[in-house]
């Protein structure tokens, strides 16, 4: 058994394109080494910085003989009369490359072939690698090809070297013109010079040697380690940061750490303000003390062991006392005006092209927002609302916005509470855009939610009036995230609110923008909004698919009666109670849907059954006019099991569709009235359960 | 290492790499990418290697002299090798090498960056430089420019000069970095940061430049519709609606919806003037085509 090496050198590769470039390696070697009739390896995708590689252990020299049976022309074509073959059983021979008493006969249904066995001899294992090392290679796809040079390869980054070993033979191929051999190069900087790899066994071991660390988990796990260990020198904490941790991971050939501090004068600045500097402009890890909060030090990630000479840290500390005295440096510049005088240069801001200006949007928001109010009743008066939408949106005027585009919002937040505004204020305009679909804490005060949520509806139902819907996978304007994180608002704020209402006020305001009039607008963004209902009742509450959609099919436009309802279901649903009822709730909905409302005559009864489900029903209703105003959801669904015998009885007995019209449509009337008072609950007859078809 | 002594070494060690040391194109540009010797010379099969300083001009980047990481106008130095030689890293690493800095004790990082260019139909892959975590170069492998897929490609090195110099004189402003002969960058040019940010942010007449915007645009393509094209001049009237763009821009004149058919009208005759470029090199019989001694190693 032998280890297979493919190491291809390259230039730096782009970090988010390694772990997709790891997977599709193993997939494709998986596949192509499997065809070749390989089984049992262990195939191991390695990759740095300046590298992609791969190790597949337990490949055997050679491949298996393989025999085949071949089945030829029949005898009565082959073979003559005097048993020698015809030109038809000469040429079968020759194919399987047989002399002619060799070849064997079968007898099939359709009487007697002639047949061969034909083995196939196993070819050489690296002459098989050859071949499926350029496949591989020729399959790989990145987010982004480039070409080089004379322009014709096409790959993620240059190619400078490939090394393809079996054991300690080189396999002869080629990749982008590049011959393959056993020469790589260590690290640029600790070991930049040509060396041979003896065998593949050991690859890994050799060029840690070589200051290269090939495998991602251990550069992952030394990173975290170095970093704990500065931390806790430093007497703080790394603030977890997993997916930076990822991205540093692909960044280098050797993980190192350097920390450094900067002036704490810095510490002044909105922590948002220094957190951006330092982790998105710079790829720092953050420090955090005790109480969460910065210090005024950083972890920095560098490709390569030590910092000989302190040049590294001191560089870095420069760049970040820079980067921080420029931060510093729009903040006052921003303080000198309030954000208030801001506000009107936003009808120079464009929302949309056909939709206005931000000052529109804003207009638009602060008055949706007044009709959420107003539904609720809450003590905000609509010229707050209007005023807090503009402020809302005027920090996109700042310096430090216009620089830092990820702190809109926080920095609204922030200059407005340095202007002594009152916290339900200043916290609306740092909260309005949060949550960030379902992600994310909800906003703290009143404003902010009625804020957050206008201005969704208004972004979403806006680009819908303008035809810039979804599709697929393609939502340039984030609008299904916009519609998820107005749901979430309104189910965590648990606001007893008319959505179709609110939803109807917010296309009733780009109405005047749409070729299809506000109805088609309002129906569209609807359905858009149901269906991030459905999610939130699956994803978040976690109820069932099905329990959704029989809550929803009731109703969803009262958001947190529907979640209740929701949850109620799920939990009662698993009696068998419930399994009956889903049962005949399909059949009530089959005989009732499309039928008239008509009042119950008592005296068209003619069998007990109906004067059962009658009393049943009318129980029900008295039920749940007790529960429901006292939120007894759960109670509510529970008062319909008994319904299930009598209801199961009813069928058994009564034949609805009977000859007596007036006795039809009575019995169909007690059906339907039955039907309307589950449907405050619930459409059962929308629960998949066992015994009926999906 | 003061301003002057940086671009003269850099230049002196792409000159000994095969490089034509260029000056700097004597129309507005926003950047050393504009320049003809590297937007035309990166189209067609003739290898090339170029080396220049170019002042870019970025209204709506000044800050009246008073930010002091920040330009209206800043100097980068370009290169343009084409084909991008192999060892174009080592080259770059070897570069540094000039200014002082030695790899060996420091941390020097090719991260992901590509580069693209709406006005002149071009993109490129690459990288940003990083040294100890200051961007010193953007580093890009030309795909496409004037809307026009390249071959052979070429690499393209655009040092950012005052960065450079801040970074190595250890200054915390532009201003105070040391441009040679003991006199600060401050001396030389605040006074031009101040009056260009007061011109560009309050003073330019929009009318003006919007009637200056049309006229250029109108003379590229008359250049264009020559017979044969005049190739430089058309190029010449496109850079100035491509900057004229930019005061505009910086003026807070263009809408955003605006912005993106101005961008078009100028991409258009980039676009025309890079195809005319080809077709007249093309005509020529691409004269530098086999006729230039590239050294494929290292500089001596």
């Amino acid at each position: 058994m032998a280890t297979f090496l493919l190491e291809i050198r390259t230039e730096e590769i782009p970090a988010a394109a390694l772990p997709g470039a790891r997977r599709q390696l193993e997939d494709l070697f998986s596949v192509q080494l499997a065809e070749a009739g390989f089984a049992d390896l262990e195939i191991t995708p390695l990759s740095t910085s300046r590298r992609l590689s791969v190790v597949v252990k337990n490949l055997p020299d050679r491949q298996a003989d393989r025999s085949e049976v071949m089945t030829g022309p029949p005898s009565r074509v082959a073979v003559d009369s005097d048993g020698n073959p015809t030109p038809a059983g000469e040429g079968f021979a020759r194919k399987v490359g047989l002399p002619f008493d060799q070849i064997g006969r079968v007898e099939t249904e359709k009487g007697e072939y002639l047949t061969a066995t034909v083995v196939h001899k196993g070819r050489d294992t690296s002459e098989i690698l050859a071949e499926i090392v350029s496949t591989v290679v020729a399959a790989l796809r990145f987010p982004k090809m480039m070409r080089w040079g004379d322009g014709t390869p096409i790959f993620v980054r240059p190619v400078h070297g490939v090394v393809a070993l079996l054991g300690s033979e080189v396999i002869r191929c080629a990749l982008f013109g590049v011959e393959a051999s056993r020469s790589t190069v260590g690290h640029r900087v600790h070991s930049p010079e040509t060396f041979e790899l003896e065998s593949a066994d050991g690859y890994a071991e050799t060029m840690i040697e070589r200051g290269v660390v090939v495998d991602p988990a251990e550069r992952k796990q030394r990173l975290e380690e170095l970093a704990e260990a500065l931390a806790s020198e430093a007497g703080a904490r790394v603030h977890p940061d997993p997916e930076l941790m990822a991205e540093h991971v692909e960044l280098v050939e050797w993980p190192g750490l350097i920390a450094g501090s900067f002036e704490e004068r810095f510490l002044e600045l909105p922590p948002e303000v220094v957190v951006t500097t330092l982790r998105y402009h710079q790829k720092c890890l953050i420090l955090e003390n005790g109480d969460n909060g910065l210090q005024d030090a950083f972890i920095g990630v560098i490709d390569r062991k030590d910092d000989p000479e302190g040049l590294i840290r001191q560089g870095n500390e420069w760049v970040i006392g820079a980067r921080l005295a420029d931060a510093g440096f729009f903040f006052a510049e921003d303080r000198k005006r309030t954000l208030a005088e801001l506000v009107p240069g936003l009808d120079r801001l464009e929302f949309h092209r056909v939709l206005g200006s931000l000052a529109d949007k804003a207009a638009r928001v602060g008055k949706l927002a007044a009709v959420f109010a107003n539904a609720l009743d809450a003590n905000v008066a609509p010229e707050q609302l209007h005023t807090a939408a503009g402020l809302a949106k005027a920090d996109l005027l700042t310096n430090m916005v216009g620089e830092f585009p990820e702190l809109q919002g926080i920095m609204g937040g922030h200059y407005l509470r340095l202007e002594g505004a009152d916290d339900g204020l200043w916290t609306a305009v740092r909260d309005h855009y949060a949550p960030v679909g379902f992600e994310g804490a909800v906003p703290e005060s009143v404003t902010g939610k009625f804020l957050g949520v206008a201005d969704r509806l208004d972004t979403v139902a806006g680009l819908f009036a303008v035809g810039e819907r979804p599709s697929g996978s393609k939502d340039p304007f984030g609008l299904r995230r916009a519609a998820q994180g107005a749901v979430k608002i309104v189910a965590e704020a648990g606001w007893e609110v008319d959505l179709n209402e609110m939803i109807q006020a917010a296309a009733d305001a780009v109405a005047d923008f749409s070729k299809d009039g506000e109805a088609a607008v309002a129906d569209a963004v609807t359905a858009f909004v149901a269906d991030r209902v459905r999610r939130w009742l699956t994803d978040v509450v976690k109820v069932s698919g099905d329990t959704a959609d029989a809550v929803m099919s009731a109703d969803w436009s009262n958001l947190p009666a529907a979640v209740a309802r929701a949850e109620a279901l799920e939990r009662v649903r698993t009696s068998e109670s419930f399994r009956i009822l889903a049962l005949a709730f399909k059949r009530v909905r089959n005989i009732t849907d499309g039928q008239p409302d008509r009042g119950v005559d008592q005296e068209l009864f003619e069998m007990a059954e109906e004067r059962e489900l009658f009393a049943a029903t009318e129980e029900f209703a008295e039920h749940l006019q007790g529960l429901l105003p006292k939120r007894q959801v759960e109670e509510a669904f529970l008062a319909m099991e008994p319904i299930a015998e009598i209801l199961e009885r009813f069928f058994v007995e009564v034949l609805v569709m009977c000859e007596d019209e007036r006795v039809r449509d009575n019995r169909m009337a007690l059906l339907k009235q039955l039907g309307q008072q589950f449907m405050e609950l619930a459409d059962l007859s929308k629960l998949q359960v066992e015994g009926g078809e999906k | 290492m003061d301003l002057q002594t940086l671009i003269l070494d850099l230049q002196r060690y792409w000159a000994d790499c095969g490089c034509i040391i260029q000056q700097p194109y004597d129309v507005e540009v926003g950047a050393g990418t504009m320049h003809p010797e590297s937007f035309l010379r990166v189209l067609g099969p003739e290898p090339y290697r170029v080396a220049y300083v170019q002042p870019s001009r970025r209204p709506a980047d000044a800050r009246y002299g008073e930010n002091p990481f920040r330009l209206g106008r800043h100097l980068q130095l370009q290169v343009i090798l084409k084909p991008s030689p192999d060892d174009v890293q080592e080259l770059y690493l070897k570069s540094l090498g000039v200014l002082g800095i030695d790899p060996a004790v420091h941390d020097i990082r090719f991260e992901e960056d590509n580069w693209e260019s709406p006005t002149l139909g071009a993109w490129g892959v690459g990288w940003q430089v990083l040294l100890d975590g200051m961007e010193i170069t953007q580093f890009t492998y030309f795909q496409q420019a004037g809307g026009i897929e390249l071959s052979p490609i070429s690499a393209e090195l655009t040092y950012g000069l005052e960065r450079i110099a801040m970074f190595l004189q250890r200054k915390d402003s532009i201003y105070d970095i040391e441009w040679g002969g003991g006199v600060a960058y401050g001396a030389v040019r605040l006074e031009d940061e101040r009056e260009s940010s007061i011109y560009g942010f309050e003073v330019a007449d929009v009318e003006m430049l919007r009637r200056h915007f049309e006229d250029w645009e109108s003379e590229a393509k008359r250049c264009l519709e020559h017979e044969p094209p005049l190739v430089i001049p058309a190029v010449e009237a496109t850079l100035k609606t491509s900057h004229l763009f930019n005061l505009l821009d910086a003026r807070g004149a263009i809408s955003v919806t605006e912005r993106v058919g101005l961008i078009a009208r100028v991409r258009r005759n980039a676009v025309a003037a890079a195809r005319a470029s080809l077709e007249q090199r093309e005509a020529l019989g691409f004269p530098l085509a086999g006729d230039v001694d590239i050294p494929s190693g290292e500089a001596d």
